[in-house]
Order: C-alpha cells, then structure tokens, then sequence
C-alpha cells in the first residue's frame, strides 16, 4: 500500500529571500493577471449570469443534435453554449442587452418551444440587479477578510506573526482568482462562496504553523516540521475531497459545486506554497532576527 | 455506577446528537407542514422528513422589486389621506388617484404607477405643494405588505402547495418581494403574477316574481379609488373605501350613471333602516326582496350587498354622485379584505418589475431529481476521498475509522438540524455539508497528529494535555471559518446564505460535540492497553 509520507524539508539550505521569493513571484504574476483582465476587459474576472444579468437556459439533449438546432432556434446568437454530457441538456447563456432586457426569458423560451426543444431551466437576472449583487459580494468578501484579520491579530498579538498569516490568506485568494480568469471560470455566487471558503481554510494551517512555533516549546525547524507534517496531510485531504467533487460535479453539470470545488483545490495548493515557504521564511526572519534587534 | 458515564460523556453526548437527528429525520411529526388537502405522508418527499428546495424539487423563484416611488416625511397639514392622494394625482398626467397613495401613518405618499418617473413625480409633489423629505425608490411598508397578501392569495387560490411569498432587503436597503412556487414552469408563475380578473357590479332586482339583473352598472375603469378593507369605527362590520369617476368624455359620468341606475332600481324606498337588508342567494332574491348589488368576478357572483339608508338617500335627491363615494360593507373583516382585493381585480397594488430589475429561475422537476441524486453521489465519493486519504496517511484503522465515522456523524447531525427546522436542501447546502467534511476531518488529523507526537500516549495526563493544546488551534480555526462565513449569511446574496448558515453550524457541532467526542474515542482505544 502507498503511503503518504509528509517530505521533510531542509529549509536551512534557503535563505528568506529565496524562499519567499517563489510565493511573492506569483502573487505578483497573479496581481498582473488580475490588472490586465480589468484593463482589457473592465472587470477583474469573467463575471457570470448573476453579476453581469442575462439569461441561462437549460435545454434537454435528446440525442436529436440539439447542439445545431440551438444555433437556428433563437433570434440572438446565444454568447455560450455548452453540453453537459453525464445530464443530457445543453446549458445556453444569453447576455443582457440594455435595448431589450423586457421579456427576454420568455421570447426565448417561446422560441426554444417553437423550435420543439425542452427547457428544463430557466435563469434570468437584469442588469441592474446584477450591479447590486456584485457590490455586495465584494462587501461582503472584504468584510469577511478584515473580521479574520482582526480575529487573527486578536489571536497572536504580535505584528510579523499575524501579518504572514493575513498575507498568505490574501494570496490564497488572488491567485485562485487571477486562475479562475486563466481557465474561463465565471465568477458566479458559488464562487464567492469559495473564496470566502479559502479564507476560512487557508487560515487552519497556518493558525497551526503559528501555534507550533511561538507557542509550544521545541527548536524553531522541528517545530515547523511538526507542524508541516499535520498541515500537509489537511490539506491534501481537503484537496482530494474537492477535486472529487469538481470532477464528479463538472460530469453531471452541476455548475455551482464544479466551480467551488476548483476553486478551492487551488486556492488549497496557493497555501500549501504561501503556507510553508512564504509563512516560514517571515516566522523565521521574526525568530532569528526581527525580536533579536 | 456513574463513573463510566462521566469519563465518556463526550462519547455519549455525540450519541444523543446522533439519536436526536434520526428522529428529526425519520419520526413523522417533525415532517413538513401539509397544505390543504394534503395529508402527511404526501407532503414528505422520500422516506425522510428532509424537505428539498428548489434547485433539488423543481420549482421557479422570483426575486424582483415594485416598482414606483416614495416620498418620505410628508406634512400631510391636517389633510385627510385621500385629498392628499387626489391632490398630487391631479398634477401627474399619467397616473390617477388609483396609483397615487398617501400613508399617514409613514408619513409617506407613493405612486405606484410604472410609467411616472421619478422626476415627474418630483415635480408632482413640488406642484401639491405638501412639504416632503425626499424622493426614494420604491413603495410602501404597507403598500408591500398587501402586495405579499394578493400574491399569497393567488397562489393559494391556484393550490400550489409549498408555494412562498416574503420581502428581503438588499444591501443597498431596496426591498425585494421574493416569490418561490415549488413544481411550476416560470411562465405560468409569471402568468398568475399578471393575471387580473374582470370584476364589475350588477344590480339585482325584483321583477315580479322573477330576479332580474342589470349587468355592469360598475365596471373595473370606473372606479377612480379602492380602498384597503378597513374595520368599522362603530358595530362589528368591515368595508372598502371606493370612488367612482365623475369624469367623462362623453356624455353621463360613471358616477351619475350609477346614481341613475340604483334610483330606478328603487334603493331609496328599499332601504330606509337598518333592519332593511339584502338577502340574495342562488341567483334570487328572498325576504323583502330588497334590490341588491352585487359584486361578480370573473363572471362569478362572489357577494351581494345592501345600501345604508343615507347614502340610498343622497343617491335619490342626486347629490351622491358629485363625490362618488361609497363604502362596500360586509360583516367580516376577511370578506372586507377579499373584496377590496377582488375589485383590485386580483392586480398586485404595484408592479413586480421583473424584466427590469429581478431575477428569476426556474428548474423542472425531473431536473431537480436528478440534482438530487447526484448531489448524493458527489457527497458520498467526496467523503470516501477523504475516507481513502486518512487511511493512506495513518494505516492505522484504529485512527482513521473513527475519524471517517465521526465526520460522517457530524454532517447526520447536520442533516438532521435542517430536517428540525424544516430549512429546504438546496444545492448550496449540500456544498456547505462537503466543506464541513473537509474542515471537520481538517481538525480531526489535527487531534490525532498531536496526541500522537513525541511517542506512545501511556498515561490519561499525557493524552488531556495534549488534547487541550490542539484544541486551541481548532478553536481559533473554528472562529475565523465562522467569521469568515457570517457576512454571507446576513447578506441577501440568493443561495449563499444557505452555503453559509450550514458550513458554521457543521463548524458550531464539529468543535462543541463530534471533535471531544473523537478525543475521547481516540484516548480509550490509545492508552487502554
């Protein structure tokens, strides 16, 4: 049987800089991904249905090449088509146009019933709700930042100990963002859900990391070490659960949990990096030299 | 004797969790509440009393605003709410004293009619010369609360069991009404959102022995105002407020034509007391065989009505139809609100603005299944990858089993909370109940790896104080996932709070009873040798 032994690292083989440089390098590639998506296309990430408005039909596939019908079916080109195969149904989206946002779920049904195709769902949101929900799931991930950030100083009470934990959290979060954007995932309401999820679980390891070295007695490597061992196998278990879940949720279509298990399977191997090379560097710098100045 | 039960009572709080979640989940009477004409065992869905919501039952939910607009802190100045409504009607081209409302108690006057923008309405308020706060978006408190009640109404009246009507707020403090129609097409909820009745007022009367009827002596156009079913100031009796138009293009107002009618018909020398009542059933009139009016929907007489004897008497001297009031009065104050709700003609008091400003969805039923089935197998293969990491990690069965059966009793437990509170399963839910597996066996490796550090746990002393040192750390995990979590659950953000309110209970039932529960389990099978 195969066992998953945790490697030990030699971490005084590396400098600080060098290995906070690996983290720092893609948090920054991550932050210019993010800025060129917002230069070019206006927005941060791809915005899904709810954060952009439109309509999203889902449409049975009965072998009949419903694909091709989609494309005669409708007065409007649809912006996506998209075959879920382990479902049977095609799902088609529609962007809002500000000219005509009056009835289109219903024209397009109507035309999809002409067409003799069964809609077995039906999402509309206008524009103008979209706007709202956006600003309010950017309130409500910035707030549920700040509460942990509070939460963790309140926790540690020392400056460098508690700021690596909020850096690597913040980095947990962009990069699965800037990810998101890389492979075409729409930021969607279940993706909000697994940002604010990342927050939640990226700050178990290194909550753990922090513990075992400021607060347990021990040589400041075998405390990381210690630490490492139970924080990788967390989170690799974490990781297995949702990779399953992405896998098995993308063959049945079923979106919302698809994007919330990629999303934390990479936000989960962000703070394995951040965690274990960007938090031990500064753990490290805040033993050995930032309390002897 | 009681020894054993202190030492494990972490162990056996775990256990009463676990028995009290089956029977939340299984015992009939914690199912969900029947609708008329449904007994029990229909309303549960499968053999568990857990109820679906839409994403895994099928169904249409809409969220959308009413539209119109409010103005805020008006000085009504002694005037009565009617004259105010009329007054800022008058100075508004499309809109008529039906669209215009005046609430004292809020202070506030509203129109409801979607085409009044909110300059012209400005304007219209600046012309009624009313002092007033400010223009907002919207309508009334008690403009909404009616709406819920006619969309209620209608849906009960349709016999859509499970169907759900309520107002949430947004962030930006704009109040949505949120309608939710389980097993229902979009279109057809829609429909029955739109859907207005005809409603008009006949006139019975004696003709010789027979029953003859004037048809439409009122039509729904010639009401200039409906009032809401208010309670009688003196007696028992309920009414709705009207007005009928004395306008015309052509010829005889509404008004007069009424007047007209209801003399020739003989209601002044009917109704001269209060003994004198309207006695009509079937189709005739019995008793005194007074003349009556009577209220018909869609074709239907659904009440008849008699006349007070002073206002049968303004009619006959020709002065009623200079105001054109009138009251419609009934005994209950439920058939009051049924009335004025039909004369509304089942037309919600102001306009959902779907297109504009809501959102809708919709899922079939047979999708819903399927949702349903195959959020199981993806609950279930997640659980056993975690299952099949723990076991690689510790090949230890006495570690690992009892990790994978606790994080299993952790989401029963859950699952047994939303079958107690009859909160519907959503697909949000079920990838809350998949991350509270990943924090939950998270914390889990957590207590085993410290327990198990620095060699063999021997003694109890050994295996507490290790126990208590990891324990701080799932502690301040726990806190941040629930601070993390909590924004979402107060925001109206659709499904989320769903997602939200499950992850920090599994979060709240994972460290106050599964995780001692697992330190216990883990301390008898380590150090009893």
């Amino acid at each position: 049987m195969v066992a998953i032994e945790v490697p030990d690292v030699d971490y005084t083989d590396y400098t600080n800089r060098q290995l906070a440089a690996v983290p720092l390098a893609f948090l920054v590639l991550a932050l210019a991904i993010i800025g060129g998506w917002f230069v070019v296309t206006g927005a941060p990430a791809n915005l899904g249905l709810e954060f952009t408005g439109g309509v999203e039909l889902r449409i049975a596939d009965d072998g009949d090449n419903v694909e091709q019908q989609i494309q005669t079916a409708f007065d409007r080109e649809p912006d996506s088509t998209r075959a879920i195969p382990g479902d049977d149904v095609v799902v088609v989206t529609f962007q809002a146009v500000e000219d005509d946002p009056d009835g289109l779920a219903n024209d397009l049904q109507d035309q999809a019933d002409a067409a003799g195709l069964t809609t077995t769902a039906v999402d509309q949101v206008s524009p103008s709700f979209a706007s709202d929900t956006a600003r309010t799931a950017l309130f409500g991930v910035a707030l549920a930042f700040l509460g942990m950030s509070v939460l963790v100083f309140a926790l540690f009470r020392t400056f460098v100990p508690s700021i690596a934990v909020v850096a690597s959290a913040f980095s947990d979060l962009v990069i699965p963002i800037a990810a998101m954007n890389l492979l075409g995932i729409q930021m969607t309401l279940g993706t909000i859900a697994a940002l604010l999820m990342i927050i939640g679980y990226s700050v178990d390891s290194d909550i753990l990391l922090n513990d075992s070295v400021l607060r347990r007695t021990g040589a400041f490597y075998e405390s990381v070490s210690r630490a490492m061992r139970t924080g990788v196998t967390m989170t690799l278990t974490s990781i297995a659960a949702m990779i399953v879940m992405a896998v098995v949720a993308s063959l049945f279509g079923i979106g919302l949990l698809r994007d919330i298990g990629i999303i934390l399977s990479v936000g989960l191997c962000a703070d394995l990096m951040n965690t274990y090379l960007m938090n031990v560097s500064l753990l490290r710098w805040h033993k050995f030299e930032g309390v002897a100045r | 004797m009681l020894e054993p039960i202190k030492e494990n009572w972490r162990i056996l709080l775990l256990v009463v969790v676990v028995l009290g979640a089956t029977v939340a989940l299984f015992a009939p009477g914690f199912g969900p509440e029947p609708a008329p004409g449904e007994d029990v065992s229909e309303a549960r869905e499968g053999i568990t009393n857990l109820q679906y919501g839409l994403d895994l039952a099928g169904g249409t939910r809409i969220r959308a605003p009413l539209s119109g607009y409010t103005a805020t802190d008006v000085e009504f100045g002694g005037d009565s709410p009617t004259t105010v409504a009329e007054t800022v009607a008058a100075e508004l081209d499309n809109a008529s004293a039906r669209n215009v409302g005046a609430v004292p108690g809020e202070s506030a006057v509203e129109v409801t009619e979607a085409s009044v923008s909110e300059d012209q309405f400005r304007r219209a308020m600046d012309a009624s010369g009313y002092a007033y706060g400010d223009v907002r978006p919207g309508v009334t408190q008690e403009t909404r609360d009616e709406t819920m009640n006619v969309i209620q109404g209608k849906i009960n009246e349709a016999g859509l069991s499970g169907g759900s009507v309520q107002q949430v707020q947004s962030i930006t403090g704009e109040y949505f009404i949120l309608v939710e129609v389980p097993g229902e097409g979009r279109q057809d909820v829609v429909d029955l959102l739109e859907e207005r009745g005809t409603v008009r007022i006949d006139i019975a009367y004696a003709d010789g022995n027979r029953t003859a009827v004037d048809e439409g002596v009122l039509v729904q156009e010639n009401f200039d105002e409906i009032g809401t079913a208010t309670q009688s100031d003196q007696g028992t009796g309920s009414y709705v407020p009207v007005t009928v138009r004395n306008t015309d293009e052509d010829g005889q107002s509404p008004a007069y034509s009424f007047q007209d009618a209801v003399v020739q018909r003989g209601f002044p020398d009917s109704y001269n007391t209060r003994a004198d009542q309207c006695e009509y059933a079937n189709g005739s009139l019995s008793g005194e065989r007074n003349p009556c009016l009577l209220l018909v929907v869609n074709d239907e007489v659904v009440n008849s009505f008699g006349m007070d004897s002073g206002l049968a008497d303004s009619m006959g001297d020709g002065s009623w139809a200079e105001t054109g009031r009138f009251r419609l009065t009934t005994g209950e104050f439920s058939e009051a609100q049924t009335i004025s709700l039909n004369l509304r003609a089942g037309a919600l008091p102001a306009d959902l603005d779907i297109s504009g400003e809501g959102t809708s969805s919709s899922i079939s039923a047979s999708q819903g299944e399927n949702f349903r089935t195959y959020s199981l197998v993806i609950g279930l293969l997640s659980v056993l990858a975690v299952a099949g990491m723990v076991f690689l990690r510790y090949r230890e069965p006495r570690v690992a089993l009892p990790m994978i059966v606790t994080a299993l009793a952790e989401v029963y437990a859950l699952l047994g909370f939303a079958a107690l509170l009859g909160y519907p399963l959503e697909l949000a839910v079920i990838a809350g109940f998949i991350a509270v597996v990943g924090t939950g066996v998270d914390d889990l490796v957590i207590i085993a790896d410290q327990v198990m550090s620095e060699g063999d746990v021997s003694s109890r002393t050994v295996f507490d104080s290790r126990f208590r040192q990891a324990f701080w750390v799932i502690g301040a995990a726990a806190a941040t996932t629930v601070i993390a979590m909590s924004p979402l659950m107060v925001l109206s953000l659709g499904d989320l709070s769903g997602f939200a309110i499950f992850t920090i209970l599994g979060v709240l039932i994972g460290v106050l009873v599964t995780r001692p529960a697992y330190g216990d389990i883990l301390r008898r099978l380590l150090t009893v040798r």
